[in-house]
């Protein structure tokens, strides 16, 4: 089974919109002055980096990792090895998805700590702060 | 204007680029095939033959999370644990007993939302039961659970949290309860190795070659797939009250949390 010229060019094109949106929101988070803004282009980094490696794993043509009958038929296994698509990236990005949760997590609250205590969130501004 | 420009340069350079990259082939056969790794997981999810080294259950996502590579999962956890605690130590001397909010919104938004809970935790009970057999699992349940603690402070006002009878310290229990029992059934083969004196493993769940040591995979004639169910249904717990006090904690009203912290207008 193999791939049409537009299917190709299709996945290709969504590679390159993953990195584009990849160097987006490094810009995002490197240049942008308001800390909200920072952690919002920080969680479009992450889930970019989350597509980025179930796009690995992906398989054209392919079935959910589930398997849908429960008996030891070796051929019907093999045949379920062979069309399903990888788990492995999507259970390291499970695994990622949650981790990104918790640093978003303590990031929002060490903002709203910032907000607190500045009555900004723009770095500009609390460079100039003292105390 | 010169931020269209560049918008637009980016996008037709992306296309651009991908159509020459696509012409010339240049990255070789995309998604025709899966990795050995991928195919190994894929035969031992679920197969009595090889009973050293399966994971008894269907759903090979799940066997990964919380059998093959279950200690990833441990320490996710523990990273969770963490930014809650972190929440929480931010918000110390915050007490909820005295919040006294507004009535909520309107008499027929709280009825469809009275109406939705009870199916929302269903729902969320559901996909953490069924985690060893379809996709699915603690996380995921525990994320639809916390869409519970949204609703009601949205629509109910974060006093209903009160007046349920959920308090901060309450729900940190629970979420305690369930990192104890995930703790309970890590540990629980090395247990019954000290009294047994069998060889096993941390964390172990089915047979291994050395280990005749294994968490009953049927019930009922009911797959439940060893430790997997076990570990979903405590990580549901965990999980679903970890965001029960974050909700519960950015539903306070900010000049609330300013009077008790007792922190001073400076700026």
């Amino acid at each position: 089974m193999s791939t049409s010229f537009l299917e190709n060019f299709f996945i290709t094109l969504i590679l390159y919109n993953l990195l584009v949106a990849a160097g987006i929101s490094i810009y995002g988070v490197v240049a942008r002055p308001s800390i909200t803004k920072k952690i919002i282009s920080l969680t479009i980094l992450q889930d970019t980096f989350n597509i980025l490696a179930i796009f690995l794993g992906f398989k054209v043509f392919s079935i959910p990792p589930v398997l849908l009958e429960l008996d030891s038929d070796i051929e019907k296994l093999l045949a379920f090895t062979t069309s399903a698509v990888d788990p492995l990236p999507q259970a390291l990005v499970l695994t990622a998805i949650v981790i990104g949760l918790a640093v978003n997590l303590f990031l929002i609250f060490l903002a709203l700590q910032v907000f607190r205590l500045y009555r900004t969130l723009d770095s500009r501004k609390i460079k100039e702060l003292k105390g | 204007m010169r931020k269209y420009f560049v918008l637009v340069s980016i996008v037709l350079a992306t296309v651009v680029i991908a159509y020459i990259t696509t012409y010339l082939r240049a990255l070789g056969p995309i998604g025709l095939d899966t990795r050995y790794l991928a195919k190994l997981f894929l035969m031992l999810t679920y197969n009595p033959v090889y009973r050293e080294l399966t994971a008894m259950s269907p759903e090979a996502v799940t066997s990964i999370v919380w059998d093959f590579r279950g200690v990833d999962t441990l320490y996710e956890t523990v990273v969770f644990y963490m930014a809650i605690i972190a929440a929480l130590t931010i918000y110390r001397g915050v007490s909820y007993s005295s919040i006294w909010g507004g009535y909520g919104l309107s008499l027929i938004v709280r009825v469809v939302t009275k109406l939705l809970i009870p199916i929302n935790i269903a729902i969320a009970v559901s996909i953490a039961a069924h985690g060893h057999l379809t996709p699915g699992g603690g996380f995921q349940a525990g994320a639809v659970l916390a869409v519970v603690s949204v609703l009601l402070a949205v629509t109910y006002s974060a006093s209903s949290f009160i007046k349920l009878g959920v308090s901060l310290s309450k729900a940190v229990a629970l979420r305690s309860a369930g990192l104890l029992a995930i703790a309970l059934v890590v540990f629980t083969p090395i247990v019954f190795s000290a009294l047994t004196g069998v060889q096993t493993y941390i964390m172990q769940n089915y047979v291994k070659i050395d280990s005749s040591f294994s968490f009953p995979t049927h019930v009922w004639n009911q797959l439940i797939s060893g430790t997997l169910i076990w570990l979903n249904l405590a990580e549901f717990l965990a999980v679903s009250f970890g965001f029960f006090i974050i909700f519960m904690l950015l539903s306070l009203r900010e000049e609330v949390v300013r009077e008790q912290i007792g922190e001073k207008d400076e700026h």
